[in-house]
């Protein structure tokens, strides 16, 4: 009796939903993709893979705050654009003026969505929609066409035997543990040590209870305006594993990320209405979403039909997570009552 | 005496504060101009100001299109709006085939395609809750997606019948004929939000949802039929615009769904629901083109544009929306 009850309720907890549906798509893609398991492969698929779990691990900051930044993608792509324009080719410590600027526009751009977000309260989803056209314009002014110029070492963020001057020690580790991985340990290092201070508590509770939260004498705005800040940075690493593998700055390229992000965090059982989930969980969802995206690629459908597909596995997937959270949490509120 | 004077002095202050949104709209196209004449000579013109209005024609209709969603509350929006426009236009241009005896056909299939996709937004939004911005942004990705399918494996042929490129692209005299069109619609606009049952039910919707639940309102269907409204009139004004251009492409509408929005909230309308002002939303569309007008003849082009829109649109949202006050 006993047992059956417990078993009911770790089907019934949405988490282990998650990870079980993770597994069915990894042991699909697995069956399907050929050499899987190959060095090679694993590396391939971890690099496609990075852009989004990033961008789902600041996005998700975002959502448990209690805001959702629709300017990630925009954002992203002024950042490379900022990039490509301070390096000079042939000209190595451009590269490191590069990161400096870029990460003093990532923080302008996280400070700017939070002052909107959290001082001068707007809706956050119309606020950010209005600045994801500001970083738009930016990046046309920097970059009308895509291109650019990198210098050579930058590819360090993507392969690391591409840069010719790397030490063999350096290029050996990376053939093992290739950069985008760092990128997203580094990410999620960051976020667990936020998480473990106040500024990780008060996010949940501006999130969940913006109201209570401002009484129990939190900085409700700049909590927000932090979060904002946090998912800067998140987007700063992609910006870095794009310039790295592409060589060149677009101010279009981050446009499809802002939905599929906040898609695979909600997949990932961060609640649009803020102040719950985990982020350790945005990056299940992360990997659910990448994993059907490259099961629909084996499906051998046409380059065509992959917008098309994109958008209906987005209202899917929230579609499905709204229903499937909505009706757990009444049968985990059943099951206490009875 | 004294009476009747002060009654007079706050029924003035009270229709100001009323039309208060719509004198900063045209006092900002005013000042537009204005700053156009002193830094780009030969800026002001009457030909200019009419060319000005046609092209400001279409995103006040798609603005009109936000309106409607807005004004039902939910804090609802519809990012679908040029997608949805750009299907019909690419679908129907083969329909039409640049017949006029095939336009009824072409008007059906439009309605039937709006009514479609208002219904799939309206149902996602308001029954199943979910955020109106991440459904109408992934609707928006689905349109495109149907678009870049139908238009893979061929080009996109066939002509607007001439009714419509009379009425979307050619002028009487010196009015452009699309005016005409405006100056119909407004008032139809304005009639069947402010003196209807269902404009009630709207507005009442959007600035309490409660209350217009407890007098007996269909919130859900209100917001539903607002979705609806909104993809439909984009489907039909898809008609318009490939009247205007005399071809269809794939990106004819997508470049419209920031300026509705903008439209929208320069024109005053509360992004909270609750109102909305259909005159103000051609003022902000009029005042937009003129911004975009300004900007390219600076030569700051595509860039200046949507940096100013983005800028524009952060400030009044500064200005009307934001609460401070409250905290």
């Amino acid at each position: 009796m006993n047992n059956k009850s417990m078993l009911k309720r770790l089907i019934s907890n949405p988490d282990f939903s998650r990870l079980l549906i993770l597994i069915l798509m990894f042991v699909l893609t697995a069956v399907l993709q050929r050499n899987f398991f190959a060095m090679k492969s694993i590396v391939r698929n971890i690099n496609s893979f990075t852009p989004l779990i990033l961008m789902t691990m600041g996005q998700a900051i975002v959502i448990i705050s209690g805001g959702l930044d629709l300017s990630v993608g925009t954002a992203l792509s002024l950042m490379t654009c900022v990039l490509t324009s301070v390096m000079k080719e042939g000209a190595p410590i451009t590269g490191f003026y590069a990161l400096v600027v870029t990460f003093i526009v990532a923080m302008a751009i996280g400070a700017i969505n939070g002052i909107g977000i959290g001082y001068l309260r707007i809706p956050p989803v119309i606020v950010t929609f209005a600045t994801s056209f500001i970083w738009l314009g930016i990046a046309l002014f920097l970059r009308p066409t895509p291109g650019g110029e990198t210098v050579d070492w930058f590819q360090a963020f993507y392969k690391i035997r591409s840069v010719e001057t790397a030490p063999a020690f350096l290029k050996a580790f990376g053939e093992i543990i290739p950069p985008a991985l760092i990128l997203v340990l580094l990410g999620a290092l960051m976020w667990w040590i936020l998480s473990r201070t106040k500024t990780g508590r008060y996010i949940y509770a501006v999130g969940g209870n913006s109201e209570s939260a401002y009484e129990t004498g939190i900085n409700t705005a700049w909590v927000q305006m932090k979060a904002c800040m946090i998912n800067s940075v998140f987007i700063f690493l992609a910006a870095l594993f794009f310039v790295g593998q592409n060589r060149s700055g677009d101010a279009r390229m981050g446009d499809p990320l802002t939905l599929k992000a906040i898609a695979a965090a909600v997949v990932g059982g961060i609640a649009l209405t803020g102040g719950r989930g985990s982020v350790t969980f945005a990056l299940v969802g992360a990997l659910i979403f990448s994993f059907v995206s490259k099961i629909i690629f084996f499906a051998n459908i046409p380059n065509a039909y992959q917008t098309l597909f994109g958008g209906v596995i987005v209202i899917v997937a929230i579609a499905a997570s709204q229903i499937y959270t909505l009706s757990s949490r009444r049968s985990v509120e059943e099951s206490r009552l009875t | 005496m004294r009476m009747s004077a002060k009654i007079r002095e706050s029924d003035v202050y009270k229709i100001a504060d009323r039309y208060k949104k719509l004198l900063i709209a045209f006092g900002l196209i005013v000042f537009l101009f204005v700053l156009g004449e002193i830094v780009v000579e030969t800026f002001f013109s009457v030909g200019q100001v009419l060319l000005t209005i046609k092209l400001s024609a279409f995103i006040a209709l798609f603005g009109l299109c936000q309106m409607v969603v807005i004004a039902s509350g939910g804090s609802g929006l519809d990012l679908s709006v040029g997608y949805m426009a750009t299907m019909t236009a690419v679908f129907t241009a083969a329909i039409m085939d640049g017949q006029n005896a095939n336009l009824w056909l072409a008007i059906l299939v439009a309605v039937g395609l709006g009514v479609a996709v208002g219904l799939a937004n309206g149902v996602l939004t308001a029954y199943a809750k979910l955020p109106p911005l991440v459904v109408t942004l992934a609707m928006a990705n689905i349109l495109q997606g149907i678009i870049n399918v139908y238009t893979a494996g061929r080009n996109i042929t066939g002509r607007p019948s001439p009714v419509l490129q009379i009425i979307a692209a050619k002028s009487s005299g010196m009015f452009p004929n699309i005016l005409f069109i405006l100056l119909i619609i407004a008032p139809v606009v304005m009639i069947i939000l402010y003196k209807t049952k269902w404009g009630l039910k709207l507005f009442g919707s959007g600035a309490n949802e409660t209350a217009a639940y407890l007098s007996g309102v269909n919130v859900r269907v209100v917001r539903c039929t607002a979705f609806v409204i909104s993809a439909t009139l984009a489907s039909l004004i898809g008609l318009l615009l490939i009247g205007n251009m005399g071809i269809a492409f794939k990106d004819m509408g997508s470049n419209y769904v920031m300026p509705s929005i903008a439209a929208a909230v320069v024109g005053g309308v509360s992004l909270t629901g609750g109102d909305g002002n259909f005159v103000g939303v051609i003022l902000g569309a009029i005042f937009l083109q003129t911004l975009t007008n300004l900007l390219v003849a600076l030569g700051w082009g595509d860039a200046g544009k949507w940096t100013g829109f983005g800028i524009v649109l952060f400030v009044l949202l500064i200005v009307y929306v934001s609460d401070r006050r409250r905290r």
